[in-house]
């Protein structure tokens, strides 16, 4: 099984990175053109690809139970290497009232990791979703030590930082994160942020859902967590 | 601690300050016309020469540390073009700064050795050029140093302790100031204290005011090194965090045996002595220049894995 995996991983993950830089890197027109075959297996919390959509990832962390299901369906899914992940669950509250804070990229809307990259190669698509072009990217690691949220992870393979992506390519075709497909207690909340009638839509214009850490001043544009108090 | 950028950051952060700073050193003695005191001066001749190559080593030390950037070299070129990243700020720095002391380094040897040069007829107005070369150079020399500074202190909330500000309700940011008095200082330990007291016996005598500017520069280090760790005492948090791991946690033994000693304390008693009594032993003024050179090092280093990620 190992072998397998190892064998499969490298050539699915050429594809990817290809797709994504020319897929995502033209923006909205490949958005577009991805399609309108609409998976209706995914229920409420399908997404519909228009173009322009923006997207939004509520994380309540008053439902996570920590079994961190969503790490390994986050690594599965983008073929990453043993060890090193786009999501982290952080153990919150003491021994008697445990909590978890799910952590990862979280698409700020003033991204410091964009900021301070020399050559440009980590930018905002229109979606909201902060992407990384690889081809340009030297791994300088300089984005890395910028992100306050520590989202970001260094592919040795390549030499090029990566990070979460919200699972663009599938999410613009109908589908979810894998994050949000794999989550058990249904702690992941994902849709559009530009739809007034969706969950996710009523849960941050109610104010429930708040951005991690508001003071780094980044404005996370996709992220928003419902804490446990206390 | 902080383990992204590993040991290889601080010695380039090291070399490019103490290459500014021996360029700056070298070119104060050209405009005060110290320089012309003597035939072969080398002070600035040192401070003309080594920059150069100190920070084109720091630069390819830089460029090893890449991941992309070293197995496709065509990519380094994209480092020039995103200006909202103060390390493209820094590349274009860099890119002016090391042939311009190459230059200054070049003019210099053909001044101090004016034999080829007339031997080829030409009388090239060498001074006149090294003095615009010098002055220019040091413009960008002061940048290459505040950028070692400001690489650290631009990631804003992400590392509180590189982004420490000068007082607490003072926002400006602490490292690019401490980095450039630093740099000065590691260049006048490597050209005054080493390479001119290793050539000229009678060094201190010629420049008197010298031992009284190096006081000056170790006691504004050490007061602006006592507010960062202040500072970020009283900022909490993280910041608290790295201030109390050096001050007075696992990393004391090398923040004080190592760069308070050797670096500030051992300097500060010498040329305190040879401001007060007059005396200038020279093993000592090597001792001295020696130790704020080294502690420059350690200091780059110390800083770099004390930049703790800020708290979740």
């Amino acid at each position: 099984m190992e072998l397998e995996g190892k064998e499969s991983r490298p050539m699915e993950k050429t594809g990817l990175s290809r797709r994504r830089f020319l897929g995502l890197a033209l923006a909205s027109g490949a958005v577009a053109s991805v399609g309108s075959t609409t998976t209706e297996k995914l229920g409420q919390q399908r997404t519909e690809e228009v173009p322009g959509a923006r997207y939004a990832l509520v994380i309540d962390t008053t439902k996570c139970t920590g079994c961190r299901a969503c790490i390994e369906a986050c690594n599965l899914r983008n073929n990453l290497p043993e060890g090193q992940s786009y999501t982290d669950v952080l153990d919150r509250g003491d021994g008697h009232a445990p909590w978890f804070l799910p952590v990862q990229c979280q698409h700020c809307a003033d991204p410091p990791c964009a900021a301070v990259c020399p050559t440009g190669a980590t930018y905002k698509h229109e979606s909201g979703v902060v992407l990384i072009n690889e081809k340009l990217c030297v791994g300088c690691k300089y984005c890395m030590v910028a992100c306050p949220y520590q989202a970001r992870i260094f592919d040795e393979k390549r030499g090029v930082a990566d990070k979460c992506w919200l699972c663009l390519e599938w999410v613009v075709k109908g589908d979810l994160p894998a994050c949000v497909e794999a989550c058990i207690p249904g702690a992941r909340i994902f849709g559009r942020a530009d739809d007034p009638d969706s969950e996710v839509g009523k849960l941050i214009a109610s104010g429930r859902a708040k951005p991690l850490h508001p003071e780094f001043n980044t404005h996370p544009a996709v992220l928003s967590y419902i804490i446990t108090e206390g | 601690m902080q383990t992204i950028w590993g040991w290889l950051p601080a010695i380039y952060l090291f070399l490019g300050g103490l290459g500014a700073g021996a360029f700056l050193a070298a070119a104060t003695l050209e405009f005060t016309g110290k320089r012309y005191e003597i035939d072969i001066c080398p002070i600035t001749l040192v401070g003309a020469i080594l920059p150069g190559p100190l920070v084109a080593l720091g630069t390819v030390l830089l460029i090893f540390d890449l991941g992309a950037g070293l197995r496709e070299p065509w990519r380094i070129f994209y480092m020039f073009t995103h200006f909202s990243s103060v390390m493209t700020w820094g590349i274009w720095i860099l890119s002016v700064f090391i042939p311009l002391s190459l230059v200054y380094g070049f003019l210099e040897v053909m001044d101090t050795y004016p034999m080829v040069w007339e031997r080829m007829g030409k009388r090239i107005p060498v001074r006149r050029i090294k003095r615009i070369v010098a002055g220019v150079g040091s413009v960008f020399a002061v940048g290459t140093a505040l950028y070692t500074g400001i690489l650290l202190s631009a990631v804003g909330p992400a590392i509180p302790f590189w982004s420490t500000s000068i007082l607490p309700f003072l926002p400006i940011p602490m490292m690019p100031l401490l980095f450039l008095v630093s740099a000065i200082s590691t260049g006048i330990g490597l050209t005054v204290d080493l390479s001119g007291t290793l050539a000229l016996p009678d060094m201190q005598k010629r420049f008197r005011r010298l031992p009284a500017i190096h006081l000056a520069l170790i006691g504004i280090e050490a007061v602006l090194l006592g507010l960062l760790l202040f500072t970020a005492f009283a900022q909490g948090g993280a910041a608290a965090q790295a201030a109390r791991d050096i001050a007075m946690g696992p990393r004391s033994l090398v923040f004080w045996i190592l760069i308070v000693l050797p670096g500030f304390a051992f300097p500060l008693v010498v040329h305190a002595c040879a401001l007060g009594l007059g005396r200038h032993p020279r093993l000592v003024h090597l001792g001295a220049g020696m130790g704020i050179v080294v502690a420059g090092l350690i200091l780059r280093y110390l800083v770099l894995v004390s930049g703790i990620p800020v708290t979740l």
